[in-house]
């Protein structure tokens, strides 16, 4: 779409009240940063550590889907585990019972099956909003994870099932704990930045905005002509195919899937990952995700009652920042421009 | 253009709306008048399809609306601008002039559309990049009437567009409204205040307790007392639209 500013107001170009022609070349400046030191991590962080950012990539690429229906369209899902179970379900069925050793592919089929799941679920679900919304998405989730625990000559109930390090690219197979800390680990790397573009596309795309608009006043969105469940579908359709890929990912890092991942206890970790990061800025899941995962770790070494300290983090969060993590860092930045 | 027959609406048990008809035609502006809660904002929103009327006919074009979705109402080129304005605070003023365009597609390219409807309202260039929150009352209305031109509309549906405006800004709300009509629209504007129909409309509908209580010129409302005792006109108010 082009932009009219530039055509209507000529000479008398109107800027933006926080500056952001500057602020958008810093925060790419900063993103690119960030990806360099992700990619630098292998050579300087233990293997203990290396390992511990699988589940971070996982958890980034779910949350950013899931931000797209929390954040933009304003649909809090507390059942979201349900698509990384399905992902993690479906590749680990693909190895074991379908034979397939491909990564690729094996991402592909998992996001179908992710979607095939997706589609009931979000026909039904879509059509209410709030808490209603919520507890169905959590109602399906439940029931896929009951699903996983009863039916075990499927699943194999709560034993779970081994899942093979599948081979990259089509020609990367190293092989033991090498495969996590070296290839596995790069093709995590590049496939959340390529799945951050493509949410970053869709965010800011007139798709983005009608559903910003979906969020806002779902009332006034219909009046100007948006089939606002048709949105709200594409928006959990989305969602539900990015967690699908990670659940992928956590299936691959951990080497096994159990019906746990798609415990309500699970799609609650991800609701708190958003909000720890902040769901009002696009990084703000990432951040969540890194923090989530690197408190946990500390916190659980340290004390065995973490969760105490993780409900006592949520509240304070949702009293004194709640635009989480991100919120508080651009209110610092702002600080210091000034 | 617009033509209802016969509605009847309850909510609850409550009678909203008694046997009202009126109808709109081509390029034609119709000022829907009456207090407040007497059914002006109901015959609105049961055009836009957000009320599902009991009985009777709403017809556009010779289509029916009952039954459709707004957004379907709105994708046959029904715009409307809402009391309050209703404007997408969390998107600029461009933006929220933009998503109208890509909702409903016309023979118009967007920029046609969105120069159109900055046409109509120029002081909306200087906040193209500004967030909808940071707008004045005023700017607040002439956007999302924008907004609605934008769909590209051949019908727009204004509700209370003066409402609250001070003085000194009803004027250019005002040459908007007749600018859009001037541009071959058809408008149908509810509205409390009397004072604020302008002279030009083809029509006035006066509705008291759900029931079209007149029907005629602007300039005859004033010569019904009766009329104007029930929606508060003296017949000494000054006229602000007179455009």
């Amino acid at each position: 779409m082009s932009t009219p500013t530039e055509r209507t107001t000529g000479s008398t170009e109107v800027k933006h009240p926080d500056g952001k022609g500057i602020g958008l070349w810093l925060k790419l400046a900063l993103v690119l940063l960030g990806i360099v030191l992700l990619a630098l991590l292998p050579q300087v962080l233990s293997r203990y550590y290396i390992i511990l950012m699988m589940p971070f990539f996982a958890y980034s690429i779910a949350l950013l889907g899931l931000n797209l229906l929390f954040g933009y369209t304003g649909l809090i899902s507390f059942g979201h585990a349900l698509f990384i179970g399905v992902g993690a379900y479906s590749a680990a069925f693909l190895m074991r019972d379908g034979g397939l050793e491909y990564m690729e592919p094996l991402i592909l089929l998992s996001v179908l099956g992710a979607v095939i799941v997706a589609v009931p679920v979000g026909l039904l679900a879509v059509r209410y909003i709030g808490i209603y919304f919520g507890l169905l998405t959590l109602a399906f989730g439940m029931l896929f994870y009951s699903f996983l625990l009863k039916f075990y000559s499927i699943t194999s109930g709560d034993q779970g099932i081994r899942v093979e390090k599948p081979i990259l690219l089509g020609f990367i197979d190293t092989t033991g704990i090498d495969y996590l800390t070296g290839p596995f680990y790069y093709y995590c790397l590049g496939l959340l930045v390529v799945m951050a573009l493509v949410m970053w596309r869709i965010v800011k795309s007139p798709f983005g905005l009608t559903l910003r608009c979906v969020r806002d006043n779902s009332v006034k969105a219909e009046s100007l002509g948006i089939g606002v469940y048709r949105y709200r579908f594409y928006a959990f359709l989305i969602s539900a195919i990015y967690g699908g890929v990670a659940g992928v990912i956590l299936a691959v890092s951990v080497g096994q899937v159990d019906p746990t991942m798609s415990y309500w206890t699970s799609s609650g970790n991800l609701v708190f990952m958003t909000l720890l990061g902040g769901f009002t800025s696009f990084l703000g899941p990432i951040v969540g995700a890194g923090a989530f995962i690197l408190l946990q770790d500390q916190v659980m070494s340290l004390w065995e009652y973490w969760r105490l300290v993780f409900g006592a983090i949520l509240a304070l969060i949702v009293i004194f920042a709640p635009s989480g993590l991100m919120g508080l860092l651009t209110m610092g930045w702002k600080k210091v421009v000034r | 253009m617009l033509e209802i027959k016969d509605l009847d609406v309850f909510i609850q048990s409550s009678h909203i709306l008694q046997d009202v008809s009126l109808s709109v035609g081509e390029s034609e502006l119709v000022c829907l008048v009456g207090r407040n809660g007497a059914g002006r904002t109901t015959i609105l929103r049961s055009v836009l399809g957000f009320i599902r009327p009991d009985s009777g006919s709403i017809k556009y074009g010779g289509q029916e609306l009952i039954g459709l979705a707004p957004y379907e109402i709105a994708s046959l080129g029904i715009g409307y601008a809402p009391e309050g304005s209703a404007i997408f605070s969390d998107l600029t003023v461009e933006e929220n002039i933009q998503i109208s365009t890509w909702t409903r597609k016309t023979g118009r390219s967007g920029e046609e559309r969105i120069e159109t409807a900055l046409e109509i309202f120029p002081v909306l260039r200087k906040y193209l990049r500004r967030k909808g929150d940071h707008m004045s009352g005023g700017e607040r209305k002439m956007l999302s009437i924008a907004r609605a031109l934008a769909l590209d509309p051949e019908f727009l549906v204004l509700d209370e567009p003066f409402e609250g405006l001070s003085p000194a800004i009803i004027p250019q709300v005002a040459e908007g409204v007749s600018a859009i009509t001037k541009m071959g629209h058809s408008v149908l504007m509810a509205e409390s205040n009397i004072a604020h129909v302008p002279e030009w409309a083809a029509k006035v509908f006066v509705i008291e307790r759900g029931e079209i209580i007149f029907e005629g010129r602007p300039a005859e409302v004033y010569e019904h007392k009766e009329v104007l005792d029930v929606i508060g006109g003296s017949g000494n108010d000054e006229r602000i639209c007179t455009t």
